[in-house]
């Protein structure tokens, strides 16, 4: 159907249309007129996906000088792939509506593990293996060593590429991962280079967060995208641990052990050069002196694992001069890496800020600031003369290195802190130094300040206002969306005691409780007589969740829920848990009936989708907070509240309630779908902890469910389960949840609509 | 016909939150009530049932009753096991009012394992006594959909192609424990062209909606008690026949009814075949049905001779399995503020309150949509229509 949003004509390439979707549009529309950055929540299952693409891609055939590019990032590459094949189904839609040819050109990008056609180096298991093995081959230098030695392996697709294939453009059309493979099979080019190099020109890429957030890989790949893009982060309720993890460094004593036998490496390497080719020396040393600016013209493949974000002055600069030859840098390195092993030689905890750190490192081994600054530059610059291959072994040297750039770098944002051993296992010596950022702005803050319109959306953003705050953004829009519905298909209810009063919760001074256990395992037994098919039960953590089993099997609880229902656990174990989940979705198949007990915040909780039969009912068990006594968090805290004025009860019941919302949202998908969402802790009724839910699942949520007892639980659900299987058919909808262009312009339903979106 | 559904006492009922009821009502735009749909697929029933279809006059029904463990539920009452086996009885005598010609059998599953409870066979008392035996045995352990149908498929599928091979299943657990793969058995239910429908007691399981699916059954779960017997009825109404179902002539037998007096000579008492195998009832007995092949008595009819195989029926018997054949047109809807004349429902002379009435297309007369059902469901004939051609 086409739309008019605004003024806009919108491309939509379904029949019909959910109202919410439409004013989401229009919210979106808002945000690409005023050139600004969004905030938008959807429920998920509402098409947020499509809504976007059709939206933005109308922008861009409206308006081509002001929004030349969509880059869209997405968490997995399922997720991507998803996003290609609507973006399929609305290219195809255009064609048939207008007639004319398209000249699209839209194209996924996801690591070498994933688009590499050369036999041998696909063949490898690990991306870091794919990673190395690509770069001995592909490398300039190893190319030019190849005129002199032409039994130099090199890779042929690489090759046929860069001869014939940066001319040729990628026609344009749609390519996800396997299309982008199939036209490098047929044309012999390499299509990760391909994809890499046509994203430049490409009008809609789609691939990971970590291409943009991650500094080391951003740099390399997304440095030269167009400022007129709009930015769009999909299931974006996690962005701020993307950030923060992608900046922060722990050292452990194996990583300087490694370092060490690196900086061996190194030396030798020099000795060796010095004897054969002291010129190349030589010739760095000048360009050094000449500063970093030229060093950064060197070829795409030239890539050297990391690159922390530099602030431009110090490319200016030219490298100090202590560290300008190898052998003076690598006795820097030498003495740097000595004196982080006496820092891990502590017995007790120590927390320090950067600035602490530097001045006593200047006061212990006499390092000052600047060639810190230095260093990861510098050691790059080194490798890169001494033509290593296999960077994949340096990986701990330039670790330390970045290390060491950072902290010289940023006085503000991150914390150093040195532990000697696990808290958990007080006796065994395992020191660690976590160099650990707390500021997520400072890895998203280039994405802000470059693209011209940056939109997180997700279907669990509540409370809006938190992430402009963390993220430090400004942003023009902000909106959450409820989902329409003909029928209340979801079902949240809140238990608070158990049948003998006993209040649940998951709290740390009933967490040994007896009586607290038995009622959580006589909500899971009741439950599972009454629910059909799947169940996913979520704990707040694992050690949580083995403590209740074990106590669970001991009163026999675990029996009596096994003549319901089969009982599947996640575990740490990845293999081990796709086990589980294979079978457990197997079992919900053939009407066995099973449970799955998981984590939050672990990878069921994130990334699987309990569609229909799979998820007919999601129980968490207990508030999922942080662990809070870890020190990184209570630094991140801190830093919190000094900064940004958010107070640490806020942040940590924020956290807790986004996972405990993704957790119950994996059970709906979609507006056929139905699911109970049982949150069984009494906390929950709280009007802070239920304030910060997304609205969509508040808004279902009355007064006369807030403190259940477990049978009152029992007989709701019962009713709700019952009334949910009557026949449910698209007519129903009709009108309602589902709109016709028609139904959509009448006058009542546009002034519906203005409601749904709630401005934060 | 009593104006409402009977429903269970006030106390006994579940949590009811009336007022929740009345919100949603008032705001009526999102939260369309389920009361509202389940209104809209009555009446669609109704229509739906209309058509030149064929249908299946000669059918076979098993009924399958999950007698597990979770039949002890007491949300309906005095429990679910006794409760759906009062629902079959009036189920077992309604359908074989409205097909005569046709056959049912019990099965009932329990412990992992099914028994069959009755055989296929055309008469209504021995089903009841059956089911009403049933009611005192233990509910205890887990059902098997798989063994269950498998034993109604070795039955089934020798019956003749013309009739219909059907089983209902009264499915009260959310879980099944099978020997095999299940989906294997809806296959091969799907070729042998066997229809399963399932009514569930507590809630939608995946394996039901796929088996129903596969085989052109119909799903549906309970709301309530009168839920159910709605539900249970609408499985009286002959589906429609498929269109590779073989067509064959049968050959049927009409016997009369003789009666005959003590006072007649040539009047001997005889045993009615009937008899010879329960062995209980009247042992001689004078008059009788005798079949026109061979001669053989019986007591009722209709029956399956059981010496020469011919099936026995009255007229009047094929006449009411006639009706299917020849659907009333459905009655057309319209608002209630739209209608000249009078405000009243011409089948029970009550006002009608209803946002909408229902006129019959060929007389005028104007009905509630109870009167409708009625109408539609158990008279299978206007009475304004009748009563016009009476008057003539």
């Amino acid at each position: 159907m086409k739309l008019n949003i605004e003024g806009l004509l919108v491309y939509f390439p379904y029949d019909y249309i959910y109202p919410e979707q439409y004013s989401y549009m229009l919210e979106l529309k808002r945000t690409l007129d005023a050139k600004g950055h969004g905030v938008l929540e959807m429920p998920s299952g509402t098409g947020k996906t499509i809504s976007l693409l059709s939206l933005i891609v109308a922008y861009q055939k409206a308006f081509p000088l002001d929004v030349t590019k969509l880059i869209y990032c997405s968490r997995t590459v399922p997720e991507i792939e998803k996003v290609v094949e609507e973006l399929r189904k609305l290219m195809e839609f255009y064609a048939k509506e207008t007639g004319e040819v398209n000249n699209f050109l839209a194209l996924a990008l996801s690591s070498r593990k994933n688009l590499c056609i050369h036999p041998e180096v696909s063949s490898l298991r690990f991306g870091k293996e794919v990673d190395g093995k690509c770069h001995s081959l592909t490398a300039s230098y190893i190319r030019a060593q190849r005129h002199s030695n032409p039994d130099q392996p090199v890779c042929r697709f690489y090759e046929e590429f860069d001869a014939v294939g940066r001319q040729v453009p990628l026609p344009a059309g749609i390519y996800n991962l396997d299309d982008l493979k199939d036209f490098g099979r047929r044309k012999g080019w390499c299509p990760y280079y391909l994809a890499r190099y046509s994203i430049l020109h490409a009008n809609i890429v789609v691939y990971s967060y970590h291409y943009l957030l991650d500094p080391k890989i951003a740099d390399l790949v997304s440095k030269e995208l167009a400022k007129k893009s709009v930015v769009v982060f999909d299931e974006a309720h996690n962005i701020d641990n993307v950030c923060i993890d992608s900046m922060s460094v722990n050292i452990t004593r194996r990583t300087l052990d490694r370092c060490q036998s690196n900086v061996e490496t190194l030396q030798h390497t020099i000795q060796k050069i010095k004897d054969t080719d002291a010129a190349k020396l030589r010739e760095e040393y000048r360009r050094l002196v000449e500063g970093l600016k030229e060093a950064n013209v060197a070829r795409e493949t030239d890539v050297y694992l990391a690159n922390p974000v530099l602030p431009d002055e110090i490319l200016q600069e030219a490298v100090p001069g202590s560290i300008r030859t190898a052998e003076h840098f690598l006795g820097f390195l030498r003495r740097f890496l000595e004196y982080l092993k006496s820092r891990l030689r502590v017995h007790h905890v120590v927390q320090e800020s950067a600035p602490q750190f530097l001045k006593d490192i200047f006061e212990k081994v006499c390092i000052d600031r600047k060639p810190l600054r230095f260093c990861a530059e510098r050691l790059q610059s080194l490798l890169r003369t001494l033509e290593i291959a296999d960077i994949a072994d340096f990986s701990a040297v330039t670790l330390i290195s970045n290390f060491a750039t950072l902290v010289s770098t940023y006085s503000l944002g991150f914390t150093i802190i040195i532990e000697p051993f696990d808290d958990r296992t007080p006796t065994i010596a395992n020191p660690v130094l976590h160099f650990s950022c707390m500021d997520p702005s400072i890895a998203i803050k280039p994405v802000f300040q470059r693209f011209q319109s940056v939109v997180i959306t997700s279907g669990t953003l509540s409370p809006l206002d938190i992430y402009p705050k963390i993220l430090d953004f400004r942003p023009v829009t902000m909106a959450s969306f409820t989902m329409t519905l003909a029928r209340t298909c979801l079902c949240p209810l809140i238990v608070g005691r158990g049948n003998d009063q006993v209040a649940l919760s998951s709290k740390f001074e009933t967490r040994e409780d007896f009586a607290v256990i038995r009622n959580y395992g006589n909500l899971l037994l009741e439950m599972s007589a009454i629910v059909p098919d799947g169940i996913v039960a979520f704990f707040t953590s694992y050690v949580y969740m083995e403590n209740i089993v074990a106590s669970w099997y001991e009163q026999g609880i675990l029996e009596n829920i096994q003549r319901n229902k089969l009982i599947f656990i996640e575990t740490q174990d990845a293999a081990e848990t796709s086990m589980a989940l294979e079978k457990y979705q197997e079992a919900c198949e053939n009407g066995r009936g099973a449970i799955l007990l998981s984590v939050a915040r672990g990878k069921v909780s994130e990334g699987i989708d309990f569609v229909h039969h799979f998820g007919r009912a999601v129980i968490m068990f207990g508030v999922p907070y942080v662990y809070t006594q870890s020190r990184i968090l209570k630094a991140r805290l801190e830093y919190l509240r000094d900064q940004f004025q958010i107070r640490e009860n806020d942040f940590l019941t924020f956290d807790a309630m986004r996972h405990a919302a993704q957790c119950v949202g994996r059970a709906i998908r979609g507006k056929t779908d139905y699911g109970l969402m049982i949150f069984a802790d009494k906390r929950y009724a709280r009007a802070d902890k239920r304030g910060k839910l997304p609205r969509w699942i508040q808004e279902h949520i009355s007064d006369g469910s807030l403190n259940l007892t477990v049978d009152e639980t029992v007989q709701l659900s019962k009713h709700f389960l019952r009334q949910m299987a009557q026949p449910f058919r698209q007519e129903d909808q009709l009108g309602l949840s589902l709109l016709t262009l028609e139904q959509l312009q009448s006058e009542d339903m546009l002034k519906k609509i203005a409601q749904i979106a709630h401005q934060a | 016909m009593d104006d409402e559904p009977e429903r269970t006492k006030r106390w006994e009922g579940g949590y009811e939150r009336t007022w929740e009821v009345l919100k949603e009502d008032e705001s009526g735009s999102l939260k369309a009530t389920v009361e509202e749909i389940l209104f809209q697929s009555k009446r669609r029933r109704v229509v739906e049932s209309h058509g030149q279809v064929r249908l299946g006059m000669m059918r076979h029904l098993y009924v399958v009753v999950d007698c597990s463990r979770s039949m002890e539920d007491q949300d309906l009452k005095p429990n679910r096991l006794t409760a759906t086996l009062k629902l079959l009885e009036g189920f077992v005598d309604e359908y074989f009012d409205q097909n005569p010609i046709s056959q049912v059998g019990v099965i009932t599953t329990k412990n992992k394992r099914a028994e069959k409870l009755t055989d296929l066979a055309g008469n209504p008392k021995k089903h009841i006594t059956a089911l009403k035996k049933a009611v005192d045995s233990a509910c205890v352990g887990e059902p098997s959909l798989y063994n269950a149908l498998n034993l109604a498929v070795q039955t089934l599928k020798h019956m003749p192609g013309h009739t219909s091979r059907e089983v209902l299943i009264i499915l009260s657990s959310l879980t099944t424990c099978d020997p095999a793969n299940i989906y294997d058995l809806i296959k091969t239910l799907k070729g042998l062209k066997v229809r399963v429908s399932v009514i569930g007691l507590s809630a939608e399981v995946r394996v039901c909606t796929v088996l129903t699916r596969e085989t052109g059954g119909s799903y549906h779960v309970i709301l309530d008690e009168s839920h159910f017997k709605e539900l249970l009825m609408l499985h009286v109404k002959p589906p429609p026949a498929s269109s590779s179902s073989e067509c064959s002539l049968i050959r049927m037998g009409f016997p009369q009814h003789a009666i005959a007096s003590v006072s007649e000579r040539d009047a001997r008492p005889s045993f009615s075949m009937s008899h010879l195998d329960s062995g209980t009832g009247p042992g001689l007995t004078l008059g009788g049905y005798f079949c026109p092949q061979c001669h053989a008595k019986y007591s009722e009819l209709p029956v399956e001779c059981k010496v020469c195989g011919l099936t026995l029926v009255s007229a009047p018997h094929l006449a009411r399995s006639f009706h299917h054949l020849f659907p009333m047109l459905p009655f057309l809807e319209s608002p209630v503020e739209q209608l000249q004349g009078s405000r009243f429902c011409e089948g029970c002379q009550g006002e009608l309150r209803d946002k909408s009435a229902y006129v019959c297309p060929s007389c005028r007369g104007v009905f509630c949509v109870e009167c409708d059902l009625f109408i539609h469901d158990s008279l299978h004939c206007c009475p304004c229509c009748i009563h016009s051609r009476a008057a003539l």
